[in-house]
């Protein structure tokens, strides 16, 4: 077979296998329970990135099958033809990688600022991570408790601190994850959009206890969630 | 006679005065320390991590004396003559295994003293792995969360240990020289001192469960790092040590290459192994100093009451991090390139085609060694770090794909068309460009800020690294070390057998670290001893599979052995390769060359020239008659 025929065959494979996988990866949800605006976008990161990924994965990969099916020595002394390189190619290589990442840069950074960008909040939370508990405190109200009550559809600001070591607040269905830092507040602006009760942890190794320092959140709307605060004033704290 | 001409305050040369040395030097430094402190003296009261620390700085002195590590530089500071004939053995003999066991100054028996350390170290660290594969098989704690952490940190220790020094110190010492056609390294002995100061450290990492353990694996983040055992004080003295081995190793490969090269050995016709060698030397010398400083404030911070990462007194923790990273970082370049050079050597050797690119992978081998220095922080996303700061980093680490993705055009542009061999190492070729392309595919999501926030600090991570890391320099180990063991051991290894290991580790590893890709994203996270009962099925499956890497490890391991032993005689050239170690015999003379050879073209003129193609390859590989 002519170089050309070796080309087409195996371009034609790397087509067909990357729109059967873009196809494939489009549909999926990848992250498993979705339940806040900033879960959602980063879904749609992971969905957009996997299918970029596919292309590039199958080009490699048809490349190295088709190699050890096609061009396999014939004879002990056979030897391949004398190429060094092929300016072209190599140049569309290095353009389109490079176009690539940088494609991916720009979403990224609207993603990022989708997420972080905006800093104000009509709902406050102090959170204290300590080994191997997480404390939480509403500002508004005084209520101190050790698990998290935050209302649906309202935009959040979790202040969080450490008084030991470092921790890391992450709540995998909210999609968010963040430090805490002896020494240097950090924060999380989040909207829940599901009513629901999810688990939360630490993710960040804090010793001992760090495998059972878990947490649970509470996401209720605003009349369920003053019930509960007023509910915590008036009963003694445990 | 040689012994009467030497000082009589410096320490006869060998392993049993380098233990005694050892422990004299811990007893006078951590005793001493000790004894002046029951003694009331000046006030101190030295605890326990103090009389370590200066029992260990005293004790590996006392070891370097006792192999003789200075004894040169000692008669020669002395104003006296250099005995010619001690020097000269110094270099040791053909054949003589005692060599292996001293402070012996050629660079191949360094180079082996390396990978022997280096695959002892692996195996050692893989039965640790194996500990943890046992404690996470099922939901609960079969153990202890605490001796959980100690193991899970010191695998980690050590595998880092290993990926940084098994290519590097290994087959680069080994090979690097005569493949630049030069009859050893710029500085023999600085050589065998960089080797000889790892022994001491590495055994302080493995003895660190006796010491009390430690918890925070091997990034050592304060302050859990400060408030931690003994054990954490072993492991942060060991990495400095090791750092200061690496700097020392660095400096001689850079003169290597830039002063030892043989007559026609341009820049543009080095080996691409030697490339990549050089420009991980590079990082090393620049990167490691950063994190032997950030060790050393964490071990002030602890040992002498400095407050450099002490939230409490006006310390920052995140500044640890950047400097952690700082090195960290590029050191995964340290670990990688290596192996990308060993693979790119190998594949037009079994493609019987050129290098396909060469001038381009050269050209990105300095891009990564660069850009390696500014992508640090894309391990900090979560941690708290300016939040501006996350947009250059995500752009950078991003960036860095480009000159790692020309590693794929080079090893597949050499394979397409190419007249194939699938002998041993080119079956690791191919496991190291899937291994490593699903590395820098899954590295794409934690570059990318918000696909990493869901992501970090999860099993995603410990897949992705393990991808990388074993994809990039494990793969690349065994393909070289299969490679060239005809040449560092005279015989040839069994190749049913090494098809059996590269088939049955390659599948185990799959299904080993695939699994843990699905298990962080549905919120599995890392380093823990427990977790959620509904992840229990893939654990099994994975604890299972992992059991299989260690089963094949071991058949690579009895390979080895006895093929050193018993295998047959190789040949000068089994591969017919054109790179300059495999114009001597095998295993190389003591001096490398009878005559330093010239060179006329770059080692890799594969290729039978079609109609019209250029005049043919020189012969003997590119040397000149």
């Amino acid at each position: 077979m002519s170089p050309r025929r070796h080309l087409l065959t195996a371009g034609i494979a790397w087509v067909v296998l990357s729109v059967l996988g873009v196809i494939v990866v489009t549909g999926w949800q990848i992250i498993p329970v979705i339940a806040s605006r900033e879960a959602e976008i980063e879904n749609g990161a992971f969905v957009l990135l996997a299918a970029a990924s596919v292309p590039v994965l199958m080009f490699v990969v048809v490349g190295l099958v088709y190699s050890a099916l096609r061009f396999r020595a014939t004879d002990d002394l056979a030897e391949g033809p004398p190429v060094h390189g092929h300016t072209p190619l190599q140049a569309a290589w290095v353009a389109s990688s490079l176009l690539l990442v940088l494609g991916l840069f720009a979403y990224g950074t609207v993603g990022l600022v989708e997420i972080r960008g905006a800093q104000t909040a009509d709902f406050e939370v102090n959170v204290k991570g300590e080994q191997w508990i997480w404390h939480y405190k509403y500002p508004a109200t005084g209520v101190v408790s050790t698990e998290l009550h935050i209302p649906v559809g309202r935009r959040i600001h979790l202040n969080i601190t450490s008084i030991d070591v470092i921790h890391s607040f992450w709540v995998p269905a909210f999609g968010v994850k963040q430090d805490a830092v002896p020494g240097r507040p950090t924060q999380i602006y989040m909207t829940a959009t599901d009513i629901g009760t999810y688990p939360g942890m630490c993710a960040e190794l804090c010793g001992l206890g760090h495998t059972s320092m878990t947490t649970t959140v509470v996401v209720s709307d605003q009349a369920a969630l003053d019930a509960w605060l007023t509910q915590q004033l008036q009963a003694p704290p445990s | 006679m040689i012994a009467a001409a030497r000082p009589s305050f410096v320490p006869g040369p060998g392993l049993p005065r380098a233990v005694l040395g050892a422990v004299i030097g811990f007893a006078v430094g951590g005793g001493g320390l000790a004894a002046a402190g029951a003694a009331g003296a000046a006030g101190l009261a030295p605890d326990a991590g103090q009389i370590l620390g200066l029992g260990y700085l005293v004790g590996l002195l006392g070891f370097l004396l006792g192999i003789g590590a200075f004894r040169f530089w000692l008669t020669w500071a002395a104003g006296r003559e250099i005995d010619a004939a001690e020097e000269h053995a110094a270099h040791g003999r053909a054949g003589d295994w005692r060599r292996y066991f001293r402070f012996t100054t050629d660079h191949k028996v360094i180079g082996v003293q390396y990978l022997v350390t280096a695959f002892v170290m692996f195996f050692t660290a893989g039965t640790a792995a194996m500990f943890m594969r046992f404690e996470l098989a099922q939901p609960g704690v079969a153990t202890s969360k605490d001796l959980y952490n100690t193991i899970m940190s010191t695998h980690g220790a050590m595998m880092i240990t290993v990926a940084l020094i098994s290519i590097v110190g290994g087959l680069g010492n080994y090979l690097v020289p005569i493949m630049v056609g030069a009859r050893d390294m710029a500085f023999p002995k600085a050589n065998a001192l960089s080797y000889w100061m790892l022994p001491l450290a590495i055994l302080l990492v493995v003895l660190n469960p006796l010491l009390g353990g430690f918890d925070t694996g091997w990034t050592a983040y304060p302050p859990l790092s400060q408030q931690a055992n003994l054990g954490q004080q072993a492991y942060l003295m060991a990495f400095v040590t090791v750092g200061v081995s690496s700097i020392l190793s660095a400096i001689n490969f850079l003169v290597t290459v830039f002063r030892m090269r043989a007559p026609g050995m341009s820049l543009m016709r080095m080996p691409i192994f030697v490339w990549a060698l050089t420009v991980t030397a590079a990082i090393a010398l620049l990167a490691t100093s950063v994190v032997a400083a950030a060790f050393t404030m964490l071990l002030l911070d602890r040992l002498l009451g400095t407050s450099f990462f002490r939230a409490s007194r006006g310390g920052d923790v995140i500044l640890f991090q950047h400097l952690f990273w700082f090195y960290s970082h590029p050191a995964v370049y340290i670990m990688g390139l290596p192996g990308l050079g060993a693979i790119l050597e190998v594949v037009p050797v079994f493609a019987r085609k050129p290098l396909f690119a060469y001038p381009l992978a050269v050209l990105s081998f300095i891009m990564i060694g660069v850009m390696s220095f500014m992508v640090w922080a894309h391990h900090m996303f979560v941690s708290g770090m300016a939040e501006f700061f996350h947009i250059p980093i995500m752009l950078t680490t991003e960036l860095i794909s480009v000159p790692t993705g020309i590693v794929f055009l080079s090893a597949l542009g050499t394979i397409w068309m190419g007249s194939l061999r699938f002998k041993v190492p080119m079956l690791w070729v191919f496991g190291f460009v899937w291994a490593f392309l699903i590395g820098g595919i899954t590295g794409v999501f934690l570059a990318d800020v918000p696909t990493d926030i869901t992501l970090s600090d999860t099993y995603f991570v410990v897949a992705h690294f393990h991808y990388t890391i074993v994809g990039g320099t494990i793969f690349g180990l065994f393909a070289g070390t299969y490679y060239w063991f005809p040449k560092i051991t005279g015989r040839m290894y069994d190749e049913r057998l090494g098809r059996l290991h590269f088939w049955w580790f390659t599948l185990a590893f799959n299904l080993t670290f695939l699994p843990m890709f699905w298990l962080g994203i549905e919120g599995m996270r890392r380093r823990v001893a427990d977790y959620p009962a509904e992840f229990g099925l893939v654990n099994l499956f994975v604890s299972i599979a992992a059991v299989n890497i260690a089963l094949s490890v071991a058949v690579f391991l009895f390979n080895m052995v006895r093929s050193w032993r018993t295998g047959p005689q190789a040949a000068a050239n089994p591969w017919r390769a054109q790179t300059l170690e495999w114009q001597i015999s095998s295993p190389p003379p003591v001096d490398n060359f009878d005559r330093i050879p010239t060179v006329t073209a770059t080692p890799y003129q594969y290729g039978a020239p079609g109609p019209g193609s250029p005049a043919p390859a020189p012969a003997e590989g590119g040397l000149a008659p």
